[in-house]
């Protein structure tokens, strides 16, 4: 058995822009699963809006992240049998929005991919897949946006761009942003950041509450 | 509902490519069913609207004995008040022969005497197309059969011989009133009724069946049968009227149209095997779309009904594509076979046909996609952060379990549904499982030991060999299909080879392949001589007398009675016997105890072993026999088995000498005839100048018309198999196209490491002439048993290995795999490497 974070416990207030960083295997993307109810924690609970998310069953969690959580991953995960309209338009579909076609055309102007708007994702660009991939974060309204290495796989040119227009999107939808990232350029850009080494928490810039409450421990066997 | 529409539409406009194969082998299988059924309704529909002109009446009567004045006054005393019309014939199968001398041959020829007023329904007119007067027939003329004039090389205007008679041929016909339906001993000859009792050809022992015909208006047929069979039930006289033949017509169609339907079930079955593993692959594949959608909050439930709508789509596409199919072999069914069906018949497909059909497939698709499509629960979205991550799966997945029995539920519900029977819906399930089990198994077992050859050095057949384990790869299943598909072509080629070498009695040494019969006592030593003259061997003539059973054990027959009318088939059909004091050498003797070599005067019978139990019937028990209108009773003292296939002659009752002596009998002979076919035939017309009454049955003829048809046969079963070999190469395209990404992906990395064109083509070759090899050999070995069981224990016919019927398949079978595996991935092989790299 081994541990992949240690007891922590963290408060994400509303609104706040916190970057997690630190080197491959300290457990950043493992806090992300587990904010996101992704993965479940061995011991401990996870909060979100006040409302614990542990004890939640596989739909309820799958309800609770269409409406509250958006992500963007290092390698984009667009689906790639749709277009890029599409690949927008599927979580307000799955939320029933009444809207979502006009509302998945704001979001291609917002990510300034309105000619791309028929393309698969084997036809763009990572930085465009990644542009598409962040509409589709914000497409039901995020109050949470969870970013697992959004840069990773990018360009610095590229990357930069990307990362512009999260945190911009971001501060319109007035939403909390968790960024996972080893840039520690793009993480001093933060309001608030943590480090993680060995599963623990070794330094964090802030402490303040509200948001999102994480408490508890992750252990995983690994084969 | 929004979404699970849209991500339907949107899933099949991505992957419907990838999913066709499986589903036109639910077309093909639909379109079997659909175009099974509908021929069969079509020609019930057509038969019975003829089954009156087929009978060439509304009523008939009939019977094998010569009317008596009673029975005839009283046929006409309840009849003519109900009848319209009336008409009488008399058919006897007899000799022909051309009545100059210096033209050769003679034959057999189905004779049927008419009167003016024949027929009484239906057509009948000559080959020119114009209608057949009787004057033609009047003072000794005789319309017949094309085919007898090229039989014995006659023309119109010339002379014939029947019995004692000469008769001028003046028409020739094609078709004839009633259809030539059923089994025919030689061509129609049709004369006056009267002029066959001037030929001689009703005294005495002849084979002349008489009948009589009536039309009546519709609502009293009835009336008229009940009556006449009421006042004629112990005259041994058959009375049937149309509408009968309709209902018995209607049911052995719906029966046939069952059976028919589980030939498409078995393609169906097996598409969806294929279906069943294409949709695993295929959530597989979709593993990381799964993961996202759940992760912007679609719930498990939504993504597999989703799933589940665009397997239903395909399902449905599939069907439909089915009925188009259907349509087409029935166009086909008419283009090839229009004049051998019935002609009023249609060729469109019926409604009820196309439904049953239509919903058969759609319910294969769902049963067979339902478990693979419940993986998706299992699929978490954290594997979207970590490639490593592991699917949740339960202890115990009750889900999962309940599914499939209610699959295995439903599989049964469909079949035994397109059966018409539960039973029979059992045993296909339970056959088709085990055939599938067993061929998979082999699959298995030859891949595990094709693998563990070591002495292998060619790069291409090692590379080929790691090939048929490529996750995904359905190579057991193509194996599975292919196989099947190979085993019912090679299984009925290999019965068929095997029934006609047994059947081609003039090969064959020691059995007999002409038979003498309607031999006159008197007859019999001068009929030896000219025999032995001619062949060289002196002919066996047996006795025999024709007799019908009136009872058993005391018990009248009477078909009203349960049990008799369970046997009603072997009760009132008539019994050939003979008596003698010994067996014979191909009879034993299976219970009681046979007779010594005196004579009894108490009748004694030795019964074959098929009628024990009729009625009751065993050792010990008496049969009451109607010897020509005398009533005989005899006690069953022995039961003999008898190996029909090594008889001369074969007998299902033997008395013991004593009781029947004095019986009006007929002498019948078996015999080895020349060989030549013209010696046969100047033997057949040696033998019935001197005597016009023995009729000659030659072997050679009858054994033409049964290899007829055993080929038609085989060619129905034949296309069966080659529609499964169709969907096994169907679900060979479809799975090379759902697994040809990692063939890109490989042949690019065997590109960058050096590998030439021709050793991936090579590699390709290998491959499937591996699966083509394996599915080969099981196929054939399969075939060997199932054509060895037949032979040994259905037709109890000695086996023989057909070295080119299962070589040539398994060739056939390598050469079809290789080339259609080669022609669906060959652009693999030309593709540039680094395009494919850098995707990945």
């Amino acid at each position: 058995m081994l541990t992949i974070l240690h007891s922590l416990d963290l408060t994400i207030p509303d609104g706040q822009f916190i970057s997690v960083i630190g080197p491959s295997g300290s457990g950043k993307s493992t806090l992300l699963g587990l904010i996101a109810g992704l993965d479940e924690p061995t011991s401990g609970e996870i909060r979100i809006d006040g409302q614990v998310i542990t004890t939640m069953n596989e739909d309820a969690l799958a309800e609770l992240r269409g409406g509250k959580i958006g992500f963007v991953f290092q390698s984009f995960h667009l689906i790639p049998s749709l277009t890029a309209l599409e690949n927008i338009l599927v979580p307000m579909e799955i939320a029933g929005a009444r809207d979502a076609r006009e509302r998945a055309q704001h979001l291609m102007e917002d990510v300034d991919l309105v000619a791309r708007a028929h393309h698969y994702p084997s036809q763009l660009s990572g930085g465009e897949q990644q542009r598409v991939a962040i509409a589709r974060a914000f497409a039901n309204g995020p109050s949470i946006l969870l970013a697992d290495e959004p840069t990773g796989n990018l360009d610095s040119h590229n990357g930069r761009h990307v990362f512009e227009l999260m945190v911009e999107m971001n501060r319109k939808h007035n939403a909390t942003l968790v960024l996972v990232t080893h840039d520690h350029e793009l993480a001093a850009l933060a309001d608030r950041r943590i480090s993680l080494r060995d599963g623990r928490v070794v330094n964090d810039s802030d402490e303040s509450d509200a948001g999102v409450e994480v408490e508890g421990t992750v252990e995983a066997s690994r084969s | 509902m929004t979404f699970i529409l849209q991500m339907a539409r949107r899933e099949l406009r991505a992957s419907w490519r990838r999913l066709l194969f499986f589903f036109a082998c639910i077309a093909i299988g639909v379109g079997a069913i659909v175009a099974g059924r509908s021929m069969l309704q079509n020609a019930g529909v057509a038969i019975a609207a003829e089954a009156r002109s087929l009978l060439t009446a509304d009523v008939q009567v009939d019977s094998s004995r010569p009317w008596t004045p009673e029975t005839l006054a009283a046929i006409d005393r309840i009849a003519l008040p109900f009848a319209e019309a009336r008409a009488e014939t008399i058919e006897s199968p007899t000799m022909l022969r051309p009545a100059d001398p210096a033209h050769e041959g003679a034959m057999m020829v189905e004779l049927k005497g008419i009167d003016a007023s024949f027929p009484l329904v239906g057509e009948f007119k000559l080959a020119n197309g114009e209608p057949v007067s009787y004057s033609l027939i009047q003072n000794n003329g005789a319309v017949v059969s094309i085919a007898l004039l090229d039989r014995l090389k006659l023309q119109i205007g010339d002379e014939v011989k029947i019995g004692n008679s000469t008769f001028q041929i003046r028409g020739t016909i094609d078709k004839e009133p009633g259809g030539g339906s059923g089994f025919r001993i030689g061509p129609r000859v049709f004369i006056e009724r009267t002029a066959v009792e001037a030929a001689g050809l009703t005294g005495f022992g002849s084979r002349a069946r008489r009948k009589i015909f009536f039309t009546t208006p519709v609502d009293k047929i009835a009336a008229l049968v009940r009556q006449l069979r009421d006042e004629l039930k112990n005259n041994l006289v058959n009375v049937r009227s149309y509408k009968e033949s309709q209902e018995n017509l209607s049911q052995q169609f719906s029966r046939a149209e069952d059976y028919s339907s589980l030939t498409g079930l078995v393609i169906l079955v097996l598409g969806g095997i294929g279906i069943s593993n294409v949709t695993r692959v295929f959530i597989e594949q979709k593993r990381k779309t799964i993961a996202v959608l759940k992760c912007i909050g679609a719930t498990g439930k939504r993504i597999t009904v989703a799933y589940l709508g665009q397997v239903l789509t395909m399902g449905v596409a599939g069907s439909g594509l089915g009925l188009l199919f259907g349509k087409a072999v029935l166009l086909l069914i008419q283009h090839i076979f229009a004049d051998k069906l019935p002609a009023y018949m249609t060729y469109g497909l019926r409604a009820g046909a196309a439904l049953q059909g239509l919903s058969v497939g759609i319910l294969i698709s769902l049963l067979f996609s339902a478990l693979p499509l419940l993986r998706i629960r299992h699929i978490r979205p954290n594997v979207l952060l970590r490639e490593s991550a592991v699917s949740k799966r339960g202890a115990i997945d009750v889900l999962r379990w309940a599914t499939a029995g209610l699959v295995m539920l439903g599989l049964l519900l469909v079949v035994s549904w397109q059966a018409g029977s539960i039973r029979v819906g059992l045993f296909f399930l339970g056959g088709l499982a085990l055939t599938a089990g067993a061929l998979y198994l082999a699959a298995t077992l030859l891949i595990f030991l094709v693998r563990r050859t070591r002495f292998l050095t060619s790069f291409a057949l090692k590379q080929a060999i790691n090939s048929l384990h490529r996750p995904g790869n359905q190579t057991r299943v193509i194996i599975m299909v292919v196989g099947l598909g190979v085993f019912l072509v090679i299984s009925i080629q290999s019965l068929q080879s095997n029934l006609i070498r047994e059947f081609d009695l003039g090969r064959s040494g020691n059995i007999p392949n002409m038979f003498l019969i309607d031999i006159q006592k008197d007859q019999e030593q001068g009929l030896s001589e000219l025999v032995s003259q001619i062949t060289g061997e002196r002919p066996i003539l047996v006795p025999t007398i024709r007799v019908r059973i009136v009872a058993i054990n005391g018990k009248e027959v009477d078909f009203n009675e349960a049990e008799m009318k369970r046997d009603r088939g072997r009760l009132s059909r008539e019994y050939v016997v003979t008596y003698r004091p010994t067996l014979e050498s191909n009879e034993k003797i299976i219970g009681g105890e046979f007779w010594d070599s005196s004579s009894s005067a108490e009748p004694e019978i030795s019964i074959e072993e098929s009628m024990r139990g009729m009625a009751g019937l065993d050792v010990g028990g008496e049969i009451t026999f109607d010897v020509q209108g005398r009533k005989l009773t005899a006690r069953v003292t022995s039961i003999r088995h008898v190996d029909w296939r090594n008889s001369r002659t074969g007998f299902m009752v033997l008395f013991r000498p004593g009781a029947l002596e004095s019986a009006p009998q007929m002498m019948v002979g078996a015999l080895n005839g020349p060989t030549g076919e013209l010696e046969r035939s100047r033997f057949q017309r040696a033998v019935v100048d001197k005597y016009p009454n023995v009729s000659v049955i030659d072997v050679v003829d009858v054994v033409r018309a049964i290899e007829r048809i055993i080929n038609n046969i085989t060619l129905a079963v034949s296309f069966v198999g080659a529609f499964v070999l169709l969907s096994g190469a169907l679900i060979l395209i479809g799975s090379l196209a759902m697994t040809k990404f990692q063939r890109i992906y490989e042949v690019a990395v065997l590109k960058t490491l050096g590998a030439k064109r021709n050793i991936l083509l090579k590699i390709l070759l290998a491959e499937y002439g591996l699966i083509g090899l394996v599915a080969g050999v099981i196929g054939s070995l399969a075939a060997i048993g199932l054509s060895y069981m037949t032979s040994r224990f259905v037709f109890e016919i000695p086996w023989r290995f057909t070295p080119v019927v299962n070589l040539g398949g398994v060739g056939a079978t390598i050469i079809l795999v290789t080339v259609v595996g080669t022609l669906a991935t060959v652009d693999v092989v030309s593709r540039k490497p680094l395009v494919t790299l850098r995707a990945q």
